[in-house]
Parts: structure tokens; sequence; C-alpha cells
């Protein structure tokens, strides 16, 4: 597999005031705290990586089975397994000094005291991280972040809480399993966030037919991978329309055409999840053969794709 | 970690709907560690199917591994319809191996429906290092067997309907075996079933035993915690993170029989 270094359009894009190398960041829960990813992955390429959520207190997670493959998807119930805030910083924040890649640390939690620890602990040492994305949409936690993803008065609320406690980046990670995705991402412009991100999973369920029962120990997951893309791309779309702030699309990317669809419906950057898992050195892959789209459609750079979406009516 | 795409040299189907597939895969098979390992299949480039199926070891040597697997789903389906020369794209080696099998006690092996596979690769390397050794496979009917029931080489099969070796499950000459022979070891692979009879059959009388257990996978390298399995001994403690569930990519697939349980 030969993956090229030069990279010849220009692929920056800007996020508040971060200036990424290029659009195309991994997504949280998809390539751990971005210290794992194997010798064949140049992380440093990547835009941004997302780190998997993390919590107030470690969490062992979900019974199995977590995890099942659909129709151009997966199921997952991971149910937010993850190291806590006080291991991540001591073990995890050092790493990152070596790093040249952005790191966009994931947050989640299950009332707004525990996201507000968590920031007030993250902003209490010095590290290179370049900002945070508010995990308000995981459908995997009972009592999870949910109830913020759902309710615009609360997403208002933690946004500016978390607001008030940094000075970086302040993405909000917004849910599908809503009724109006924009005026949630309305609120979260209004108290302050820089960008939002969209989509996290769709709920979805699945079941063996022969044995007769659900395939996933909590019954109903996040579905992810090419089968949410569509709902992805009319999601960013409608926020594209309504919003000021810059977007970051997600959902069902696997290559750059995805990505370009992404953008013109209006992203600035975009996340690739579950096609890490296939393979991990995906997101270096599309940044080339991004980079060879942008020079073969005779645009200037990346950025010119954003919204640039011709709609018929 | 190595993906690599690689060549089908053969792909066969052995006995009733079990396929055994050979790949030309010289760095995997390389860097092999042993029985239990196994590569993790992208039967499909598309993404109709985005996650890749997780396939234990049966054999590395001379540049090529192989699989045996069942027909059970759309993707086992696939795997059978591929031909000789076509390639596909294989992660790994992954996970551990079994092991202390030849530190002077003896091994029984166990495999049941196609956890077979590490079992007959353990088989082969136990002999090529010379360790005495017994070998019981157990399947649902003969027509599911591909070995011959060859008690004077100390290899017995099993059969639910009695059609081949002995009639029930692997259980039944385990319990004999045990009795003849000193000393023994259980390695076993095979469906969650099997697998909880030999467990608790080597705890209640004290035989040391490791599992080979299956699940299915994200990603086969750590990055999705999708794989878990139970640990049997964890502190309960509602801040704990990988105490009580352990993630078979990365730990297993091969675990002391005592350190996990099934649900
Ligand atoms: C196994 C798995 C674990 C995930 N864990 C998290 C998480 O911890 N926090 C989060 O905000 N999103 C998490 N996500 C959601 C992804 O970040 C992403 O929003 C979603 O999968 C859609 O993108 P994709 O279709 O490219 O995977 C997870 C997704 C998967 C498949």
């Amino acid at each position: 597999m030969k993956r090229g270094i030069l990279v010849l359009a220009d692929l920056k894009i800007t996020i508040g005031s971060e200036v990424f190398q290029n659009p195309i960041w991994v997504a949280s829960g998809t390539f751990g705290y971005g210290t794992e990813a194997p010798e064949l992955v140049d992380v440093n390429r990547l835009g941004a990586i997302v780190t998997k959520s993390i919590t107030r207190k470690p969490r062992e997670g979900n019974p199995p089975p977590r995890i099942v493959e659909t129709p151009s998807g997966m199921i997952n119930s991971i149910g937010l397994a993850n190291i806590g805030v006080k291991k991540y910083i001591q073990d995890m924040l050092p790493i990152y000094e070596n790093l040249t890649t952005k790191i966009i640390v994931n947050i989640a939690g299950t009332d707004v005291q525990e996201y507000v620890e968590i920031m007030e602990m993250m902003e209490s040492v010095s590290s290179v991280i370049a900002g945070y994305e508010i995990n308000i949409s995981c459908p995997n936690v009972k009592k999870g972040g949910m109830e913020f993803g759902v309710d615009c008065d609360m997403t208002a609320k933690l946004t500016e809480k978390l607001r008030i406690l940094t000075e970086r980046l302040l993405i909000m990670k917004l849910s599908p399993n809503v009724s109006d995705i924009v005026s949630i991402g309305l609120s979260a412009e209004n108290a302050g966030a820089d960008a939002v991100s969209a989509i996290n999973t769709v709920v979805g369920m699945s079941i063996d037919a022969e044995s007769g029962s659900s395939n996933i120990f909590t019954t109903y997951g996040g579905l992810s991978g090419p089968a949410i893309k569509p709902v992805g791309l009319a999601m960013v779309h409608k926020l594209y329309n309504k919003l000021s702030i810059p977007i970051i699309g997600m959902g069902g990317i696997v290559n750059t055409d995805d990505v370009v669809e992404y953008m013109m419906a209006g992203s600035t950057a975009v996340q690739v999840g579950t096609a890490n898992y296939r393979d991990p050195g995906i997101g270096e892959d599309i940044i080339d053969s991004l980079d060879s789209f942008i020079n073969q459609t005779n645009r200037k750079s990346a950025t010119d794709l954003i919204g640039s979406v011709r709609t018929l009516s | 970690m190595i993906i690599e795409r690689a060549r089908i040299k053969s792909n066969c189907e052995v006995a009733h709907n079990i396929w055994e597939m050979h790949y030309e895969a010289p760095n995997i098979a390389d860097s092999y560690l042993g029985a239990g390992q196994f590569i993790n299949i992208l039967a499909l480039d598309d993404w109709s199917h985005p996650l890749r199926r997780p396939m234990s070891i049966a054999s590395a040597e001379d540049g090529c591994i192989s699989i045996i697997y069942k027909i059970f789903g759309d993707v086992t389906k696939i795997l059978a319809s591929q031909k000789e020369g076509e390639t596909v794209e294989l992660m790994g080696p992954l996970g551990n191996t079994f092991s202390n099998w030849d530190n002077g006690t003896y091994p029984v092996l166990i495999g049941g429906g196609v956890g077979l596979a590490p079992i007959l690769n353990l088989k082969k390397e136990c002999a090529a290092k010379k360790v005495d050794h017994t070998m019981i496979i157990g399947a649902k009917s003969g027509n599911e067997h591909f070995i011959e029931h060859e008690p004077e080489e100390n290899i017995y099969l099993t059969t639910d309907d009695g059609t081949i070796g002995d009639e029930g499950t692997v259980m039944e000459p385990l319990k004999r075996i045990i009795i003849e022979n000193k000393n023994t070891y259980l390695f076993a692979c095979g469906p969650e079933p099997m697998l909880h009879a030999v467990r608790e059959f080597a705890l209640k009388n004290n035989i040391p035993a490791q599992l080979s257990v299956e699940s299915y996978m994200g990603c086969g390298f750590g990055l999705c915690q999708g794989c878990v399995i139970q640990r049997h001994n964890y502190e309960i403690r509602d801040d704990s993170y990988h105490q009580k569930y352990s993630l078979i990519c990365l730990d297993g697939p091969v675990y002391e029989a005592g350190d996990i349980s099934f649900g």
C-alpha cells in the first residue's frame, strides 16, 4: 500500500483560531486515545485525532455482545468504556507532546457537573491539545448524555458553562436521534461553541431470526458506517443552512467521494469513524486522494468545496 | 500487525458445510507466533460488509496460511464462493497463542465445530516438538468430520448422533483420557457450550486448561473495544477499567480457564 507524503493542493482549513493541515480527522471511539494506532499508520498526517470519550471516572463499559455488523454498517453498544480523566491526564497527555497532529479531546458525562469537572481537570494542567469535542449524544449509556443532546436549553446551559472554562476549541457533537437537530445546533452556537460536529450514531437494533434474540446486550445500540451516510449528509446540510459556525461532518465516510459530498453539504472538516476498524490507515489514503481530487477538478483549495452543493429546488 | 493482499491458493469443502482455504500470505506467515493466533479477513472490498471476519489460523508454513470455516452467514458464503487465484486483504497475525504445552505436561487437545482449526495447528506443533498428546474433535454428525477416528493414534472423534467415533460430546473421551494419563493440560477451542463444559470440568478436577474463545470483532487490534469477555475474578468497583472485561483481540483469544467466565 503506497501512501504519499507530498500534498499539493491547499487542504488547510480553519476552525476558530486553529488551522488544521487538512480536513480529514478520525472520529471519537474509532481511534482510541490516538496513541494505540498500529505502526503502519502515520497519525501525524491526519488533520486531527478526536479521542475516545473520557468520563470523570473510568468505566468498564457494557456486557457483551457489544457490536454486530448490519447491512453496510454496524451497531455498537460499548458503553463508554474508558480510562477516566485522571489516568488520561497522567498517561496520554504527555504522549501528545510528541505528535504533530492536533488532538481534540472528547468528553462525556451524565450531568452538567461531570462535564464541568472533567473540563476543569483538563484545563488545570498544561497540554498541547487543540480543543474539546463534547459528546452530548451517546445513546449507549443509561442516563447518558442523551438528555442534553435532545434538549435545546440543556445544550445551551452546558455549552455556556464549558465556554467559560476554556479558550480552546469547543465543539458540540450532535445526535441525529432528535426531532430538530438545527435548533440544538443553534443553541450551541448562541451559547458560544466554536463548531458543531454531526452526526453521532443512529439508534438501531439487530435481531437474530434463528435464535430469536437481540444481537446487542443493551437491545439498542448506535448504528454507524455507510448505512447512515444519507442521514449525516442531510443533517449537515440543514445545519449549514442555519448556523454560522463551522460544521464537522461525519457518518459513513469511507472514501474521498464521501468527504467531498460531506464538504459540499456544508462540512468544514470531516471525521472518519467505522472505516478505521477495517483499515486504520484509511484516513491517510483519503488525504492523498482528496489532494488529487482538488487538483484535478481545478479547485484552489479544499475550502472551495464547503457548502457548494447545487440543490435542485 | 500486517495488512497483506493474499492470493487464494485453494478453497474447498472438506466436510459437510466446512471449508478449508489456503492463502499465499508470506508476510503474515512470517510473523506468525503459533497456534491460537488469528487473521482478520476482508471478504469483499466493497462496504456492504464493513467489518472484517476473524478466523483462527489453522496452519502457517512456507509462506502460506490456512483457515477452516463453516458456512453460517452471508460472509462465509462469500468466502466459499472465492476461487483460486483471486486475492483478498488479510490483517494479521493477531492475538496470543496457546502456551506451556511443551513444558512436561500431557496436552489434551479438544476441538469442536470449526474450533478445530487452532487445535489441528497445535497438534502439528506438538508433533514437531515430539510432545506426546491426545486430540479429541467433536461434531454434530459424521459428515462434518474430515479427519479419521484413530484411537491407536490418540485421535478421538465424537458425534452427537454417533455416526462416527464416540456418541455424545467431547466430554466422554475426555473423562477417560484424564484417568488414563497423568499430568494432563487441556487446550480447547470450539463453540461456547463446549468451552463452558471443558472449563467446568477442568476447574472441578483441578486440571489446567486453556480456552480459545471466539467473538465478533469490530477491528481486531484494540481500537473499538467491541470484543470483550468477562474475567472470572475481578474486583467489583464502580470505577474499574478492563478489570471486569478483557479485550479478546488484545488479551486473547487464548485464556486460562480460571481467568474468564461465560455469562
Ligand atoms: C464502536 C464505536 C464507538 C464509538 N464511541 C464513541 C465515543 O466514545 N464518543 C463519541 O462521541 N462517539 C463515538 N462513536 C461515534 C463516532 O465517533 C461517529 O460519530 C459515528 O460512528 C459515525 O461515523 P462513522 O459512520 O464514520 O462511524 C463511536 C462509534 C463506534 C462505531
